[in-house]
């Protein structure tokens, strides 16, 4: 583990040397970033000036919760894009062969392969909305609160990463999954509003079949109290270890299979 | 240090018709076809040894090299490298490896060689004070000076590969797989390259194997062939031992005044094979040199002709191996036509 985290670093100062090199590059990726964000957020705010409230929830709570799924979205960007490449930079050029040849586990080579700029973009948007929301909305912030924020937003942010891990493994198997990895992240979309005002079906799916209901409505759940998933909420924590490892088992699978077929 | 025993290696392949249809009949029901890339090698090689792996294309070469890299698992066979099994304990048997695969780079593509070093530095954990000295060292004999700070991306072919090497042999491994690693080089980046691993060889004793199509390449660097066609081993033995179990062939070419007029003497006749020879004024003759001698081959054609130079080539392990070859398909026809009778 402290070896690991110490090779995390190296990859990292490499990464970010490159970055300063292309500073212009890192701007215009940040800051379109935050400009994709902003527009949504107009968007929900525009329907706000007609409506008081969606199916009993404030405009201040949305953007909570909005503010909870970005930042924790900016996690699994930051970090883990790498993972949307895994078929047609990893595995049909071989270059996944370099990496299995190596004395490191070849997910975390992966994964250190990359830091992305515009996830720095999507953090600082999901910071400002969070801090542009919470004072709006009736609560009292003690530490414990904060750690509890902290824990949800990385819960949330594994939740992306394992969700998208499951469906990138497919390559092993397909040509790219790359058009199904897009499709199943869209359904994060829904995700940023509160569950309760669909249909129960999708409820469920979000809750139990594709997890994107813990990346931001549980957690944000959790400090409103008129939600009635406070309890609920506090399986989120739990909900991301679970994926993690249903992940990380598949992605094993997948290796598996790699090395009998070679391709 | 490598041994391999009954080694094979069997890929599926999804069978498919030709066309749209055969494509929509492929996706209901499927038929697989099973390629037998390697179909039961033995071979044991030593620490230190320098091992060329040969064979035409798609002999399954790269397959074993993958077997024993670990990167891919084998269909049935034991292989053990240093005392591991290399797809059970890959990380473990990583250390102990180094590996450069044709024109696919093992260097970080964005970040400067420099960089990428320093990386593979952390990734295999060599000491500092060694891996000092190595990169001063390696930057002497490969000339690595003024690429160090370029990114891979900008450097050109030979540059790249120079600087792949380098990073194939920076943690000091035990074996070095190399697949191709001279392929679409000039001679000059040839001649540093084999230069290098012969030295790297020497130095640390490190044990090679190397696959190509170059046979300059084995000639300069390896003390042991291995050949293998259609997943079999055809030959396996010292360099020197096949030139002189299957190197009899001698040619000689002569630089005559008038080639037009050129008839075999008739003494030669059957013994003695007129080569093709692109040039105008020469001539090239093949024979056995354990049937006739190459100084009654000179005089016949010195009494004959007018003779502006002559050159006895040496016998090449090209045409070694091409007659090895071509004897192997002779025999597969041969067999063909049995089993249809
Ligand atoms: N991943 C794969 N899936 C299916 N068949 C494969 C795969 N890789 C190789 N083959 C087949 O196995 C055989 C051996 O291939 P291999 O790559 O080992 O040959 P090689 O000796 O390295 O050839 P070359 O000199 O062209 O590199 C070939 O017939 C090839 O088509
Ligand atoms: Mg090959």
């Amino acid at each position: 583990m402290r070896r690991y985290t110490r090779l995390y670093w190296e990859f990292a100062k490499s990464h970010m040397k490159v970055m300063m090199e292309y500073r212009i590059d890192f701007l215009i990726g940040v800051a379109s970033v935050m400009l994709e964000q902003f527009a949504s957020i107009f968007f929900v705010k525009v329907v706000f000036d007609h409506i008081e409230q969606i199916n009993g929830w404030s405009f201040y709570e949305i953007l909570f919760i909005y503010g909870i799924a970005a930042t924790g979205r900016s996690i699994h960007q930051i970090f883990f894009d790498n993972l949307w490449t895994l078929g047609w930079q990893y595995i049909r050029p071989g270059k996944l062969d370099r990496l299995l040849i190596r004395p490191v586990n070849p997910l975390f080579h992966v994964v250190a392969d990359r830091l992305h700029q515009d996830g720095f973009g999507q953090l600082i948007i999901g910071l400002i909305i969070l801090g542009t929301a919470i004072p709006q909305l009736d609560l009292v912030w003690g530490a414990a609160e904060i750690a509890m924020l902290v824990i949800m937003i990385i819960s949330s942010g594994l939740i992306f990463v394992a969700i998208n891990l499951f469906f990138a493994t497919f390559s092993f198997w397909m040509i790219d999954s790359l058009p199904i990895v897009w499709a199943v992240f869209n359904l994060s979309d829904f995700a940023r509003y509160p569950l309760t005002i669909y249909h129960k079906g999708i409820r469920m799916f979000l809750t139990w079949i594709i997890p994107y209901g813990f990346t931001a409505f549980y957690p944000a759940a959790y400090f409103i109290d008129k939600s009635g998933y406070k309890e609920f909420a506090l399986w989120t924590p739990v909900a991301a270890i679970v994926c993690c490892v249903l992940a990380y088992a598949f992605w094993n699978r997948g290796l598996k299979a790699f090395a009998s077929t070679g391709s | 240090m490598i041994t391999v025993e009954n080694l094979k290696k069997e890929y599926k392949l999804v069978k498919r018709d030709p066309g749209l249809k055969g494509a929509m009949k492929s996706l209901f029901n499927r038929k697989y076809e099973t390629k037998h890339a390697v179909k039961g090698i033995d071979f044991t090689i030593e620490q230190g040894e320098t091992v060329g792996y040969i064979g035409s294309n798609g002999a399954g070469k790269s397959t074993t090299i993958k077997m024993l890299t670990g990167i891919l698992t084998p269909t049935s066979g034991k292989v053990t490298v240093n005392g591991l099994v290399p797809y059970e304990n890959r990380q473990k048997n990583a250390v102990n490896i180094g590996a450069v695969f044709g024109q696919r780079t093992q260097l970080f593509w964005d970040i400067p060689v420099r960089e990428s070093y320093n990386l593979l530095k952390h990734i295999y954990e060599i000491p500092e004070q060694e891996y000092q000295e190595t990169i001063e060292m390696f930057t002497e004999v490969l000339n690595l000076e003024s690429l160090l700070g370029i990114p891979v991306r900008q450097l050109s072919l030979g540059q790249k590969m120079r600087c792949e090497l380098a990073a194939a042999f920076l943690h000091r491994p035990k074996v070095v797989y190399l697949d191709e690693p001279t392929i679409g080089l000039d001679i000059a980046v040839k001649v540093k390259i084999r230069k290098f691993i012969k030295e790297m060889n020497q130095r640390w004793g490190t044990t090679v194997l190397l696959t190509t199509h170059d046979m300059q390449d084995i000639e300069e660097i390896c003390d042991r062939i291995i050949i293998i066609d259609g997943g079999t081993i055809l030959y396996d033995g010292g360099l020197d031992e096949i030139k002189k179990q299957f190197g009899q062939k001698r040619v000689i070419h002569f630089e005559l005044a008038d080639k037009e007029k050129f008839e075999l003497p008739s003494a030669l006749n059957g013994q003695v094979e007129v080569l093709p020879n692109e040039e105008e004024t020469k001539i090239s003759l093949s024979f056995d040199h354990e049937a006739v001698k190459s100084s009654f081959v000179i005089s016949e054609m010195m009494s004959m002709y007018e003779i502006g130079d002559l050159n006895i080539a040496d016998p090449k392990i090209e045409t070694i191996v091409e007659d090895l070859y071509n004897k192997q398909e002779q025999g597969e026809e041969h067999e063909k036509v049995l089993a249809n009778s």
